[in-house]
Parts: structure tokens; sequence; C-alpha cells
């Protein structure tokens, strides 16, 4: 899932300061999960800002509402109606409902209120990690299960770099070298010859953005483009 | 052929010693080391933003060094540079007559003095070598054909105290494979593990620099406070020789070390050559030597 941290409440405070009616969006699906945007977060983030405007003797009307996921026009449309009212919106999606949803409002201003991380997984309550840089080349099948793209923060194809430190890793000591743990699940697999070839060149072209993915079912209604 | 290239070849000992580019445009005190050492030693290594920190480019400086009288060996890191730039460097490097080169990842930007810049890492040091294959075959990576062929002698980085040493060993299987002629260590203080290191490569083609390394100050105290963090060990008795004394003096007895070493290697030909490094410093570069009796 798409993994994201709450902005810091300063930065939200000044983004919404010129205004006086305001609407906050949450997302109910990836943010909510990590803790960042959905609907617990949006009514936590609406009482920060009366408490702290209120302190200050300024007035903030502030609508909440969340949907299920801003990163799809089939929950969004219905707030179509509903937003014209608001002079300004906070999205707390991830970067992609952030910008569907301004699809939508064109009319008002939109602030991102939460800063979007990477795709990852849900260790634990609170405790999220990369796994994925969304390639679009996946090596998966050849590296035990382990992303060298994602994993090693050089994203070498080839092994280990040089800086490998007691199977730690020479950019965060407190990580595993990625090429470390795969050399040993390979091992273990018995699929070693996999790290033994040269992999050539990662097909960079692959992931140039903004990309687009049609399903080949839907070819002839959307052409090659979106 | 690059003199570099003949020594190792014919079975002579290769001495490289590693300049220090500038943060800026003086070159002087890069090049004294090229006029003090120019008819003793094989070649002058030119580091490429050296732990990712921004300093002379290092095929400019290795022109420099070659029109000052010296050979030079051009690095090239994969850090800072796509697989154009790298092959357009490449092509640049060879027309300026620059032949050997040691190819590296490079440090990560985030440990150097630029940590906010973008990381690149197009091509990885195997395929980098495989680049420059390439282009001695007169193609680039992308298969397209080039008028006048590079002619080139590649060396990567070998690490003999690799923890774990399996994946670095089939790492560097592969950059035999990818047509490294031969392998840099990092600095070796404990010659059993340089020995044993080299039992772990094949006897041929490839040659084997082993590298040396003239201590800091700085170094010693952080090794003897237990906070040394390397891919090299050092020796408790060298620490303990070295810590405390006056910067100078650490310097002095860590070059004298570096030249025993030196001799040892050279004795016993645990490796075909060295690859000093000693702050770019004319002086401890000749203490060295001098130790060693070369």
């Amino acid at each position: 899932m798409i993994i994201a941290e709450r902005k810091p409440f300063a930065e939200i405070k000044a983004m919404v300061a010129p205004y006086k009616k305001i609407l906050i969006v949450g997302c109910g699906t990836c943010v909510a999960v990590c803790l960042a945007g959905g609907e617990k977060e949006v009514g936590l983030l609406a009482s920060q800002l009366r408490l702290a405007l209120g302190l200050e003797d300024k007035r903030l009307e502030i609508g909440e509402i969340t949907v299920e996921r801003q990163c799809d026009m089939e929950f969004l449309r219905p707030l179509c109606d509903f937003t014209a009212d608001y002079e300004a919106i906070i999205s707390l999606a991830c970067g992609a409902g952030v910008q569907f949803l301004k699809q939508l409002c064109s009319l008002q201003p939109i602030f991102p209120g939460v800063n979007t991380s990477f795709i990852g997984v849900n260790n634990d309550v609170g405790f999220y990690t990369e796994r994925c840089r969304a390639c679009n080349n996946c090596y998966l099948g050849v590296t035990g299960g382990i992303c060298p793209v994602t994993m090693c923060p050089k994203g070498l194809l080839n092994g280990p770099c040089g800086g490998t430190i007691q199977g730690h890793c020479e950019v965060d000591p407190e990580k595993e070298c990625a090429w470390s743990k795969i050399y040993h699940r390979l091992e273990l697999e018995g699929s070693l010859d996999n790290m033994r070839r040269i992999m050539p060149l990662h097909p960079c072209d692959r992931s140039t953005t903004p990309g687009t993915v049609i399903h080949p079912a839907f070819k002839k209604r959307y052409g090659t483009n979106e | 052929m690059s003199k570099l290239r003949e020594t190792l070849e014919t079975g002579a000992f290769a001495v490289v010693v590693e300049l220090k580019p500038p943060k800026g445009t003086a070159v002087a005190d890069m090049l004294a080391p090229v006029n003090a050492l120019k008819g003793r030693v094989a070649a002058f290594a030119l580091p490429d933003n050296e732990h990712a920190r921004m300093r002379l480019a290092s095929v400019a400086a290795a022109r420099l060094v070659q029109e000052a009288g010296g050979e030079p060996l051009v690095n090239l890191t994969c850090r800072d540079r796509n697989r154009l730039a790298l092959e357009s460097d490449l092509l640049g490097a060879a027309v300026l007559g620059l032949e050997n080169l040691l190819l590296l990842s490079g440090d990560y930007v985030t440990l150097g003095d630029h940590p906010q810049a973008k990381p690149v890492y197009d091509a990885d040091s195997v395929q980098l070598l495989q680049i420059v294959q390439g282009l001695m075959a007169g193609q680039d990576s992308a298969g397209q054909p080039l008028n006048g062929n590079p002619a080139f002698f590649p060396g990567a980085v070998a690490i003999p105290e690799a923890d774990p040493l399996a994946p670095q060993l089939l790492k560097c299987a592969k950059k035999i494979e990818a047509g490294a002629q031969f392998l840099v260590t990092p600095p070796i203080f404990d010659l059993e593990k340089l020995r044993q290191f080299r039992e772990h490569l094949p006897l041929n083609p490839v040659k084997l620099l082993a590298g040396l390394k003239v201590l800091g100050a700085e170094e010693t105290a952080l090794a003897a406070a237990g906070q040394w963090r390397k891919v090299y060990s050092l020796p408790p008795d060298l620490v303990s020789e070295l810590a405390g004394k006056e910067p100078e003096e650490v310097l002095a007895l860590g070059a004298a070390a570096a030249g025993r070493l030196l001799k040892q290697i050279k004795e016993e030909r645990l490796a075909d050559g060295v690859y000093l490094k000693a702050k770019g410093r004319t002086d401890l570069l000749t203490k060295i030597l001098e130790t060693a009796g070369w």
C-alpha cells in the first residue's frame, strides 16, 4: 500500500491561514491504514486547527468528510456539490488522491495534508517500511523475493557494493544489506546461479513518468492514451 | 599500451599513488607528488568525488597529471552519471589519452558533502565494466556503432575483508567476467587477510593491487574509541601505537607502517602491486617508499 506521513501542523496551519471556511477530505484506504489521512486523522486535524486558531481569537469553519478512495472517481464524484461551499480544501490522501480531487474541484485551492512516502508494508501498528519503487520491471523472481531496486539504496543489480559492514548497509547501518539478504535467500533456494548471471542495465524508459497502464481487455475503449 | 598495464602484464610490481584533486581550482598541491615521484611509481590515481565529496573532475585532473609527466589512473563512479554521461566521459578520457580506469559504484551521496543531491547509479560497477568493453569493441550501451574505438585498461574494486565475503566474491567474479583486468582493495593492515583473499581469486589474468593507507589522528582516535566502522580492520597493536600522539607523529608512524607493509607485500608477492593512500602528501609518500626500499 501507499504510505504517507501527515505534514507538520504548522505547515498545514500556514496553508489555510487566508481562509475562513475549509474542507478536510480524508481517504479511507492506504493513508487510513498508516494512520495519516483516514477519518480519525481528519477529525484530529480539524480539532487541532480549531483549537490553535481559537487560542488566537480567529475563526475557521471546517467541514470534514472521508471517502473510500480519493484515487477513484467513483468515490470522488459524490463530493462535487459538497465541496462548492468551501474556500479551500485540505486533502489527506496520497499525492495521487490530491491530484484527482483537484481535477474535480477546479475552483478552490487544494492543499496536501500529508507527504506521500512510498509503497510499503504494514509491519505492525505504526511501523511501515518501503518495499517497491514501482520500476515497472520486476526482478523479484530472480532475487529471492527481495527487491534490489528498492532495498539497496544504490539500486545495484549485480551484487553488493563495497560498503557492506557485517551484513549491514553503508548508507544506514541499522539496515541489513539487501544483497547479503538476497544471497542468503538464493542460497537457501538453491538458486545462486541467478546471482552469478550478469544483469543488464535497467530499462529506465519503462518508468518514464507519468506512467499509464491500460488493461488488455480495455485497449479498444481507451486506445493508447488515458 | 599504458605504463600501468605494461608493468602489471610483464609481472613487475606496480606502485600506484592516489592523489587528492582539490575542492577548487588550485592544482599545485595535487600535482606535487607527480613532480616528485613520477620516475618512481607506475601511476597516479585520481579519485572521482571521493567519499561523495565534490572535488575537481577526475578526468580533468588526470589530464593535468599526464601533462606533468605522470601516468594517470582515472577513477570513475556510477554515483553521479547516467549511462550517457558515463560513456561520454569515457570517450572524453580516451581522446585525452587516458587509458587506465578504476570503475566503482561510488559512496552514497548522503555520506558526502552534498547529501541532498540525486544519486544516479544508472549502471552498477559490473555494468560499467561491460559498457567499457562495449566501447572498446566499437559500440555504445544502446548498441550503436562508434566512429573510432577507445582503448582502456579497466580495473575494479575488491573487498578482501567483506563480511559476508561470499556475495562479494560472487560479484568479484562478475567484475572479472565483465572485463576487469586488475582489482584494487581497500586499505589492508593485516596481510593474513590479503593472503586469504588471494586464494579466492583466479591466478590469471586478473592482477591485484593491495590498498595501503596512512592513518590520520582522527581515524586512530575513532578506532581507539571502538567506533571504527569501515570495510577494513585495524590491528589493535597499530591503534595502540598511534593513539593519543600528535597528528603529524601519527602520520609519520602511519607512513612507516605502510612502508613496512609494502615491503612485505612485494617480498612475499602477496599482490601484483599496491595502491597508496597517503593524503596526497609527497613527504608521506616518500617516507613509505623509503621505508619499503623502493
